[in-house]
């Protein structure tokens, strides 16, 4: 599985790195910055779970 | 309930009944269901209620601009920045604040703020009673403001009493002319005073955030002076008021239902989730206006340019395609979307101080005054607009043995 942003949409809820820290962190400004771009298939869970939870559709999951 | 409210016939909300303040969520939901562009009862302003028509809305400031006249609401003379200016500049000054409200910086401040919290606990837990707004919901977000902003603790005083010159000026109910006058003198005395407080963190400079203002480079030059003061009047007006409001609503819902306060008290892991919940389903600031830049059809609305528009949160909160059961409050919601800070560029700037402030305070109460309840033959009592629980009267068993200070 593979986990993308898009910069354009996020605005820093901070929604993702609440909910999945092992996954997301945040940048100087709070918006979302990815910390594993390839997500191993136990943290998958956790992975939809910050894309669920995101208000701007700002995060993307590639299913592989 | 008020079963005419809102009115089908005439698609007409009225939205300062009192009852539906106090109450929204019935109503809410039954504007969902018959009316995607409802009319405000005050001049029919057209009123966008789905979760993705708000949504969208909230996303495209090109068509929904937040650039509009508020002197005779909040006393300013000039726009606040940035609630009030649009992209791109808005953005441009959104790069130099998030970094002064994000997570990280403002988990620096908790630990003063789970203090601040425990001593207002202090006062009154030998009591056994409290008026929650007064004696908790006002002070904490006032103290944190200051906290943030590095100003004494001993203006709290005089913020509580600026803040309420704009939001609830002391005039005759009604009497507009009043109020505005009450409002633009008021609105003076708050540029005056930070006008003081640049000059004074010019000449000596601290780690604070008047401090930053002060020094920060936009587009290679720095602030201007008045646009410092329309930072630091949107902080003053954006940071008091809506926390106070979303305490009020979250205590007096969990004062009204014990069963769910015993889950947080059980597991205050749940807290954060609680927090999520209680903003969506209360969500203190309902209503938030826009005004129209390019004609757009909602439905069978046509919204004109230069229209006044108003995105119902309230409602969109609650809308079932976007929330599964909607209707019922679960801590544990697993999806949970809501627009409480709103969404798209003007995501509430402060969203993770209050995050963090309701955490704290619903953590700190519920460890040391865990069973509670509304004092009976007592009613709360809520204010029109942002949804601010005036009179929550509270009571408790005293134990004189109540845990301290951490």
């Amino acid at each position: 599985m593979k986990l993308r942003v898009d910069p354009e949409r996020c605005v820093g809820h901070g929604r993702c790195y609440e909910l999945a820290p092992r996954l997301f962190g945040e940048d100087e400004r709070g918006h979302c910055r990815i910390l594993r771009e390839t997500v191993p298939p136990e943290l998958e869970k956790l992975a939809r779970l910050g894309q669920a939870n995101c208000p701007e559709d700002a995060i993307i999951v590639e299913e592989s | 309930m008020n079963d005419d409210n809102p009115c089908l016939e005439t698609g007409v909300l009225n939205i300062i009944d009192p009852e539906y303040t106090a109450h929204p969520q019935p109503v809410n939901a039954r504007v969902l269901e018959h009316l995607r562009v409802a009319k405000s009862i005050a001049m029919h302003t057209p009123i966008l209620s789905r979760y993705e028509d708000v949504v969208w809305a909230l996303r495209h400031p090109e068509i929904f601009s937040s650039e509009m006249d508020m002197k005779v609401l909040l006393g300013t003379e000039r726009p606040m920045i940035p609630q009030q200016i649009d992209p791109p500049q808005q953005t441009r000054f959104r790069k130099i604040l998030d970094a002064q409200f994000s997570r990280k910086r403002v988990q620096e401040l908790e630990p003063e703020i789970r203090r601040h919290a425990n001593e207002l606990i202090d006062r009154i837990i030998d009591r056994g009673e409290c008026e929650f707004d007064a004696d908790f919901a006002v002070p904490l977000p006032c103290q944190a403001f200051l906290s943030l902003m590095g100003l004494p603790q001993e203006e709290l005083e005089l913020f509580l009493e600026l803040k309420n010159g704009i939001i609830r000026p002391p005039v005759p109910p009604m009497d507009m002319e009043a109020a505005t006058e009450w409002r633009l003198r008021t609105g003076k005395r708050i540029y005056d005073y930070f006008d003081r407080l640049i000059d004074e963190r010019r000449a000596e400079p601290r780690d604070d955030i008047m401090t930053y203002l002060t020094q920060v480079e936009l587009d290679g030059r720095k602030l201007g002076r008045t646009e410092i003061l329309d930072i630091c009047y949107l902080f003053l007006l954006g940071g008091l008021d809506t926390v106070t409001a979303t305490l009020g609503c979250s205590m007096a819902y969990l004062a009204a239902n014990p069963e769910q306060r015993r889950r947080i008290v059980e597991d205050p892991a749940l807290v954060p989730g609680a927090v999520e919940e209680l903003l969506r389903w209360e969500t203190p600031v309902m209503l938030v206006p826009r005004v129209v830049k390019q004609e757009v059809t909602v439905g069978d609305a046509v919204l004109r340019e230069g229209m006044l528009v108003n995105l119902l949160i309230g409602a969109a909160n609650l809308d079932a395609e976007e929330f599964p059961d909607a209707q019922c409050v679960d801590f544990a919601r697993e999806r949970n979307r809501h627009l409480a800070f709103g969404a798209g560029p003007h995501r509430c700037l402060g969203s993770h101080l209050a995050r963090m402030e309701l955490r704290a305070a619903l953590e700190e109460w519920h460890r040391r005054i865990p069973d509670y309840a509304i004092k009976p033959g007592e009613t709360p009592r809520v204010s029109p607009g942002i949804r601010e629980v005036l009179y929550l009267p509270l009571v408790w068993q005293a134990s004189g043995r109540s845990g301290g200070a951490r």
